[in-house]
């Protein structure tokens, strides 16, 4: 019996029919979530443009110094951490547990510090005056209200992502995991790459000054 | 590598080419947003890019390419609707922008 086989249906594998998706039930249900959470994204990039649309008075606030630089930096961590995630996937397929679990640090380390840059970004506009329904430079107090949310929204998909990387790393190495849950959890690692694709030009290019 | 996936997934060095191009589209929309073109064109040039770079990630890093076509035309086609429907959205918000230039 495939390891694959074992994952879909342990102990039935020669009597029950294939998956129709030819892939594991927790890779389809992985598929599912994406699917639905990426609804919720643009649900919430909608609400978005409705605010900027509807509001005479929307401020663009982004100098390149800090705020945009700071998103490049960020997208290029993002992005490199992608590369790593499938790394870490092409050592788990080939079997090579140790470099896979490594990668998959490596992921999550990546992660852990597009958080903190992020964090760095909220924390200068705290100071600046920005709230959720504040805004220092007079303009839209919408502004806040959308940015914070959508990009509070994304970062908390980036620490869940980090939080279960770590897992599964931990996991992986010690032989709890196997193959398919490093699959899975790139599928969403990945996801939370694609979303940032649209939220670092949707809400930041768009507000540069 | 599960059963509907093919066995010629590209290697590491390909994964790269394709994080190389990612990084491109994003210098791109950078320097396109620093021509000072106009709202409306500037969001019509990065939604363009933004589509392009989520079809090259879902398509190679999600590895969908590599999954039987049943599951892209489960998926998709979905989504696609959802974004469709949630654009009967925007009369109303001109409307809002248009109520606020009549009532000064």
């Amino acid at each position: 019996m495939s390891e694959l086989e074992a994952t879909m249906h342990p102990g039935h594998s020669g009597v029950m029919e294939e998956s129709p998706y030819g892939i594991p039930s927790g890779k389809l249900a992985m598929w599912c979530f994406v699917l639905s959470d990426a609804v919720t994204f643009s649900a919430i990039l909608f609400a978005y443009g409705y605010l900027r649309i509807g509001s005479s008075d929307w401020t663009r606030p982004f100098l390149f110094m800090p705020s945009i630089l700071n998103g490049l930096v960020m997208t290029f961590v993002l992005l490199t951490s992608g590369l790593t995630m499938l790394a870490a996937v092409e050592a788990a397929k080939a079997g090579r547990t140790a470099a896979g679990a490594r990668w998959l640090w490596a992921t999550c380390a990546l992660g852990a510090l597009f958080a903190a840059l992020h964090l760095l970004e909220w924390r200068r506009m705290f100071e600046e005056g920005w709230r959720l329904f504040q805004n220092p430079t007079g303009g839209s107090v919408e502004f806040g209200a959308a940015f914070f949310s959508v990009t509070g929204l994304h970062l908390l998909h980036v620490i869940g992502g980090v939080c279960a990387l770590a897992i599964i790393a931990f996991g992986f190495h010690r032989g709890k995991y196997n193959r398919i849950d490093v699959e899975v959890v790139g599928i969403y690692w990945h996801f939370v790459d694609l979303v940032w694709m649209f939220v670092f030009p949707l809400i930041y290019l768009m507000n540069a000054k | 590598m599960t059963t509907a996936e093919s066995s010629h997934i590209p290697g590491m060095k390909f994964f790269v080419a394709v994080w190389i191009g990612l990084m491109c589209i994003v210098g791109i929309e950078v320097i396109i947003t620093y021509q000072r073109p106009s709202a409306r064109d500037l969001l019509v040039f990065l939604l363009v890019l933004a589509f392009l770079e989520a079809a090259v990630a879902v398509w190679y890093f999600m590895h969908l390419k590599f999954e039987r076509a049943a599951l892209v035309w489960t998926m998709l086609p979905v989504l696609a609707f959802v974004i469709f429907m949630m654009d009967q959205i925007w009369p109303d918000a001109f409307r809002l922008a248009s109520m606020r230039l009549l009532s000064r």
